[in-house]
Order: structure tokens, then sequence, then C-alpha cells
């Protein structure tokens, strides 16, 4: 039995040790990324395939990414930062870590409002967050902006996660460049006052808790229901199905978009790769993708969504400039700890 | 040297109590600070409790008393330290929530539908406590086989019964052990940030993360840390100092006890199994078939031939920094045993607060200095890059900070018991510091080294945080990717790579439990002198 023991640990110290580098020139880029989805591990070997360019990943949430690069300075290795929302490449941009990318292509696909004023980031795909209501207690009829979710109607029915979730403080950022701070303090107030519980779980648990009858309506992003509807697990399954979706704001301002993006370091060491990456990103071959394995919306317009997304049909999306999800991000983290939601 | 390395960090987070926090500070004070710390000390004081009662019970009872499967559960009671607090989280909320386990039990009785709210702060305190209470076994089991039983028999021979010599004799004597394991538990509870967040909990260290992430402010992250870090250090001196006075040493242990586990009725030997078996059942079998069913659904999908490289990487790593990192307990506890000066003194243990603080302040802690270390050396002319930055060195020397105090601890508290006497005739017999700690108390701690070992390695299987931040590009730990499945809400496919790291952590739980149990016999069976 020993013996084994000993063995064991010799081949682990070979694999651990085998990790060594080879000296060859080899094409490089370094990607910090904060998205950890399959979808993404199957592009990075597509584009290392495609451009004999080796990739180095390194995977924490943005702001641990963002404090790295500040750390390292002038040397970082970082080439491209990737996030999973506007806001934190608004905050890397703010400290000063990326820097500007003229480029036509770029320009070409993604709409003004979802790349940065000053090119300094450009946004992948996109995500709506949505109300899913259940179909057997709701009239979708009833339903209609974002705003009227503090109605009275609506007491102790709705699911939400906890604010420390970036999409709710985008939303509520959101919130506050569209109708101002006091306006949307208020509805964060109404909010905290309608819910069905205390916030706690993820967006698949607000919808699982809406199945099974917590409450009547949930708010939460479009590409957590696609995989919901597409689980190995049944009663997941069924939650998915119990719930229709529904757009809010379509008459008004629109829906709520927010956009997982990249922008390129500013010392990056390998620039140019950086933006040839970029570019395979956005080109259709990668936007499939995004759009098939993950189900977020694509931001080329040449390609189609995944079929449960398309199902659900086009809507409105709201127009803002994203930065101001960004610069609002603080505000709206205030207000909601001011109303007491956790 | 290696004391002033290890505390770098630690001082690091330390000193920027005196940056100041950030613009939002008045914010927080105003409407969560209270929250936060009312919560944090409601989780401290159950979670206290519960590991206690389980961890010294159980130990108790494996060490004093022969019952059915004794020899598998000792090891067993070990094992629900090898699942991740927030995998553990989710099992539970997996198991008590809509259509899972239990409500597919209870519906087996008739009543349908039936879930429980597993997700608020009980939950919370029962799930961290079941998965952190082997801190707390382990460190008074250590404790328990090497030095508790000739006072039993003293006591025994006075008449008095097992049961009221626990509570009068063993419970009192045990306390540093007791607390040695506490304060591991203690720490880990108030730095956990997983389980917290996804069950609505609002403690101090989710505060720490929401002015990090949501509010962007990194300074006021690291101030909260650092009043947690000063908390946890006064409280920790305050319990040395209230048990100044006591002097728990002992190593005059006689040939025959070892041996003299009590055999009780059948019937009281049935109970015992089953008070040890209800941790297990708890803390590892319900969530591991949790895990399984979990696994199931999703094996086809997620497995990958990737998964067994990665299996021996987490374990190389894993084998090899728990070495450097008891190693370097073992060089701190002779430091602050033999060092003159206080204030030094004082400095190395600040080496082992890492544990308390969130391991992205850590990482942060690790980074700066090492980031300094590497631009010196530019500077230099030496290299052109950085140098240590993403590669393993900077890894391992990252888990040796967080990870020292997990090390420190049951070796601390296995030295405390060695009679100074043995040590100071040695020294009186003309041997140097240096010969009578590795002649005399080496051999003596020898089990808490095992201990220390096979803690240390289940925690840098498990941990997180540092090795997202720290790790070189091509290396993969079982955590990770855990975790990259766990983020994006995909609980199932996180299963299988969280069996794994349990079975991985199996290992050394077997192996190291036999060889601790034979040490235990040989310092028993001959004197240590």
């Amino acid at each position: 039995m020993k013996n084994y023991f000993y063995a064991l640990i010799v081949v682990a110290f070979v694999f651990g040790c085998k990790s060594e580098p080879k000296e060859e020139k080899v094409e490089e880029l370094t990607v910090y990324t904060h998205r950890h989805y399959e979808s993404d591990q199957a592009l990075f070997k597509l584009f290392e395939k495609q451009n004999d360019i080796k990739l180095n990943v390194v995977n924490a949430s943005a702001d641990e990414l963002i404090q790295k690069m500040k750390l390292e300075g002038k040397q970082s290795p970082a080439d491209v930062l990737i996030t999973v929302d506007a806001g934190r490449l608004y905050r890397a941009k703010s400290e000063g870590l990326l820097q500007p990318i003229s480029n036509t292509l770029i320009d070409s696909i993604v709409p003004a409002n979802l790349r940065d004023t000053d090119k300094q980031w450009v946004g992948l795909t996109k995500r709506a967050r949505v109300i899913a209501y259940s179909k057997d207690r709701v009239d979708p009829n009833d339903l209609s902006t974002y705003e009227d979710l503090t109605s009275d109607k609506w007491k102790n029915k709705i699911l939400v996660r906890s604010s420390s979730n970036i999409y709710n403080q985008s939303l509520l950022a959101s919130l506050i460049s569209n109708q101002g701070e006091d306006f949307a303090e208020n509805w964060a107030d109404g909010l905290v006052e309608n819910m069905a519980r205390s916030p706690k779980g993820n967006d698949r648990d607000q919808v699982k808790a809406v199945a099974n009858n917590e409450g009547d309506l949930a708010i939460v992003n479009t590409y957590y229901i696609g995989k919901l509807l597409n689980s190995e697990d049944e009663s997941e399954l069924k939650a998915g199905n119990s719930v229709g979706i529904f757009f809010p704001n379509q008459d008004t301002s629109g829906t709520h978009v927010n956009v997982s993006g990249i922008g390129v370091a500013k010392y990056a060491p390998h620039k140019e790769n950086a933006i040839k990456f970029i570019e395979f990103l956005l080109q259709e071959e990668a936007q499939k993708i995004f759009a098939g394995s993950n189900y977020e919306y694509p931001i080329n317009r040449n390609v189609e969504p995944a079929k449960i997304l398309k199902d659900w049909g086009s809507f409105k999306e709201d127009a803002l400039q994203l930065n101001e999800l960004g610069e609002n991000n603080k505000d709206a983290v205030i207000i909601f700890d001011k109303v007491g939601w956790k | 040297m290696i004391v002033a390395a290890v505390a770098i960090p630690i001082l690091t987070v330390i000193f920027k109590l005196f940056d100041g926090p950030g613009e939002s500070w008045t914010h927080i004070v105003n409407y969560v600070l209270v929250d936060y710390l009312v919560n944090s000390f409601v989780l401290s004081f159950l979670c206290s409790v519960f590991v206690i009662v389980f961890g010294v019970t159980t130990a108790w009872l494996v060490s004093r008393f022969e019952f059915p499967f004794r020899k598998q559960l000792e090891w067993l009671l070990i094992l629900p330290l090898s699942i991740p607090a927030y995998i553990m989280a989710y099992s539970y909320a997996g198991i008590f929530g809509y259509s899972g386990l239990f409500s597919s039990a209870v519906g087996l009785l008739g009543i349908e539908n039936f879930s429980i709210d597993f997700m608020n702060i009980y939950g919370l305190s029962f799930v961290l406590s079941i998965s952190l209470f082997p801190y707390v076994y382990v460190s008074s089991r250590t404790f328990f086989l090497a030095q508790a039983t000739n006072l039993l028999e003293a006591s025994r021979m006075l008449g008095i019964t097992e049961f009221k010599s626990f509570f009068k004799l063993i419970l009192p004597l045990a306390r540093p052990a007791i607390i040695a394991g506490l304060v591991l538990v203690l720490m880990e509870v108030l730095n956990d940030y997983g389980a917290a967040s996804y069950y609505g909990v609002s403690t101090f260290t989710t505060g720490i993360f929401r002015s990090w992430f949501s509010l962007g402010e990194p300074e006021t992250a690291i101030y909260l840390s650092a009043i947690l870090l000063v908390i946890v250090f006064g409280l920790i001196i305050f319990e040395k100092w209230q048990r100044r006075h006591l002097k728990f040493t002992s190593a005059k242990s006689s040939k025959q006890q070892h041996n003299s586990r009590i055999k009780p009725t059948k019937r009281k030997q049935v109970i015992f199994s089953l008070i040890c078996l209800l941790p297990v059942f708890l803390g590892f079998f319900l969530p591991v078939t949790q895990l399984f069913f979990w696994v199931s659904q999703t094996f086809t999908k997620v497995w990958s031939m990737d998964f067994i490289g990665i299996t021996l990487q987490s374990f190389g790593i894993a084998f090899l920094t728990s070495l450097m990192t008891v190693l370097i307990a073992l060089l701190l506890l002779f430091f602050s045993k033999w060092n003159k000066i206080n204030f030094l003194k004082t400095t190395s243990k600040l080496g082992v607060m890492g544990y308390a603080i969130p391991g992205t302040i850590i990482a942060i802690g690790v980074l700066i200095p090492s980031i300094y270390l590497d631009k010196w050396l530019i500077q230099q002319g030496i290299t052109s890059k950085l140098v240590l930055n993403a590669t393993l060195i900077a890894l391992v020397y990252a888990y040796v900070v967080r990870f020292l105090a997990v090390a420190y601890q049951p070796l601390e508290s296995s030295s405390l018991k060695i009679d100074r006497s043995l040590s100071d005739s040695s020294k009186v017999l003309g041997k140097g510091n240096f010969r009578t700690f590795f002649k005399i108390e080496f051999p003596l701690i020898r089990a808490g080294l095992l201990s220390a070992f096979i803690l240390v390695f289940i925690d840098i299987l498990k941990e997180l945080p540092l090795t997202l931040i720290m790790k070189p590009y091509n290396v993969n730990t079982l955590a990770v990717k855990a975790f990259e499945y766990a983020s994006d809400e995909m609980v199932r496919s996180a299963a299988l790579p969280s069996l794994l790291i349990i079975l991985t952590a199996l290992v050394p739980a077997i192996f190291l439990n036999k060889l601790l149990l034979k040490n235990a016999n040989n310092t028993h069976n001959k004197k240590p002198y």
C-alpha cells in the first residue's frame, strides 16, 4: 500500500513539474478574463489553431484582474481584459488600464452605444434583463415596465437576487440614467416592499422559486432561462417551462441590456495579436459559438440568436450608452444599501 | 528571514489601515456595518457551539472507547473537510430545495412538494459547521490520543465515572487543543464568501467583497480586512492571556495506557457508533450522495481526459506545498519558543493570521511585495520582465502564507503540552536549543505534524481565490474547474471536479491517519527519552 502511495507522489511531481515552458519563439496573447463559460474555451482553441498564436489565459473576477493589472503596471503581461459587464470595463478605463483602438471592422459591427465613446472597449455579446412570469398565475397583459414592478398588485410577488449581483446594479444604474436618482431610489424602495422573500440564491433559483409558487415574477438574465430550458435535470426543465418571458419597457425606454466586452490593455505586449483576437471574436464564426452554446445575444447582426431566444421574438433594447452603467454603478449600490435591498 | 517573508503580506494588509478607507466608508458605517457585524457574530457563535459539540464528542469517543466501526470512523470523521464549503452549501440547498432528495424522500411518505428553506443564517451555520468541525475533531483527538489517558486512569481509580471526568478533567485540560481547532474554524467562517453570498447572508466578508466589487473601492475592502485581522488577533491574544497561569504540560506517560480503550456495554457501543456516524453522514455521505446524483446527470457532458492530468497536478501542488508549509510552521514554532525578544515573537505570530481574512485580500497582500520584488529585479537589470509573476513559486509562496495557521495551530497545541522540564534538562546537559528541539520536542510533536499535514493538504486542494489569480497559465487545479462551473450557475457540472477533490483528499486522510495511529502507539509503548 505504502509503495503505491510513494509511486503516486512521484507521478504527481512529474506532472507538476512538466509545465516548464520551452524557450521557443511563439506568437502569444495573454487574456485576462472574467468569463468562464465553456463556449469561451472552444473559442480560444479555435483562435489558437487558426492564427498559430498561443493564448495564456488568466481567469478571475474582473475586479481582481483590474487590481492585478494596476499592480503590475507597465510590466503587465495582460494584452486584453474581458468582463461580463460594461461597468467593469468603464472601471478599467477610468483606472487608465486600457488603450483606444481605431478599427473600422469593430465600428461597423458593434452599435455605438455598445462600445466606448473613446474606443477603449467594445461589447462582444448582449444579455437582456427580463421578467420571467408564472404562466399559471400571471397574465402577461398585466406586465408593462420595470417601473411598474413597484405597484401594489405585485406585493410579495417579486423574486430577485442580491444587490451584490452586477446585473441588478446595472439595471438600477440604467434607471438612474433614464429617470434620475430620486426616482431610482423610490423604485428600489418599492421593489424591496414587493419582494416575496429576502434576496438569496442565483438567477436560476429565482425562476425555480416562481415554479414552486414562492412568487409570481422573477427578474433574471435571458441566458439563464436558456440554460434552464436545456438542462439535463428534469426539475430544472420543468421550472424553465413554467415561466414566460416578458421584455419590459417596450413602449418606453426599451429593455435593459448589458454586454460582455473586451478592451486592449494599455501596456499590451502583443497589441497586434490583441486586435486580431477582437476581430476574430466579433466575426460570424465566433459569434455563432457565443450564441449557440451560451444563449447570449450575438452583437453581430448577421448572426442569429439561439432558437430558444429567437422564439421569444425580437425586442426593443434600451439605447443607453453603456458607459453610463459604469458611471452610475456606485450610486446604484449606495441606493441599494439605503433601501435595504440585501 | 522566513518569518519576515511570511509576515510581509499580512503586514502589507495591516499597514493599509493607515491609508484609511475609501470615500464610501461613512456610507458603510451608516447603513450596513452593524448588519455585517451582527450577522458575523451570530454565525461565529452558532458555529462555535456546533463544532465543539460535534468535534470534541466524536474525538473523545473514538479515542477513549471501543465500538463497532471505530477504526473506519476515525478517518471518516476527517472527510467532511474535503468538501469545499460553497459546494457543501450548494448540495444542501439542492437536498432541501424543491424536488430535492429530501422532498422526494418525504414524497414517498405521501407528502407532496414539501421543502425546507435552508438558505438563511441558520442553514449557513449548519453548512459551515458540518464542513469545518473536523478541525476541532483532529486537534482534540491528537490531544486525547497523546495525553489524556494517564489522567483518566487516575481519576478512574478514584472512582470518578468516565463521563464526569470528561467534564471535570478532560474538557478543561483539552482547552488549548480545542481552541486551536476552534480558531481555525472561526477564521474560516469569517473568511467564507461563497456560501454566505449564495445563502443571502451579509457577513463582514461579503461586506469586504461588496465594497471592492460593487462600490469599486479596493482600499475600503482592504481596510475592512485589516480591521478583521486586528479583531481576530486581539481575540487570540486575549485567550492566551486568560490562560497565562495555567499549565497544560505533561509528558510523563506510562507504558500500558494506550490499549486501555474502554469497552462499554453493547447498547452503549451502538449508541457511540451512531453518534460518530451522524456527523459523517451529514457532513460527508449525504452531500456526496447529492454530488453523485449530479455527476450521474452530467458526467458525459463534463468528463474529459484532462481531468486525470488536472487531478495529478492538484495532488502534486498540494503535496509539495503542504510539506513546505508544515516545515515553515515548525521553524516558526521553534523561533517563537526560543526567541527572547517579545516583539519578534508577536510578529512571528502575525504570520499565522493570514487565515482569518479572505484569500482574495491575501492575494493582494502577496501580489504587492512579489511584484515589487519583480520590479526591483528589473531595475537592477537582472531581469527584463516580471519573472515571479504567474509562476509556481509565487503560487506556493501565497499558499504558505495563507495556510500557515492551519499547520501552526495543531503544532503549537501539541508542543504546549510538552513538559518544559524535558527540554530544560536537555539544556542543562549542554545541548543547544536547536538540538533540544529536534531531539526532544520533534519526536513528541510528530502527531501534531501529521495532523497539520493532512489539514493543510486538504485545504490547498480546495483553495480557490489565490489559485485563480496567482496560478501559472498552464496549471489547472480541480478547485478551479469546480468553480468555473459553479460560477456559471452550473452546479451540477461542478459536482464532478468536486468529487475528484474529495477522492484526492482521501489519500492523505487514510494513509497519514494510519501513520498517526501507529505513531501514537509507538510514543506510548516506549518512553520518548
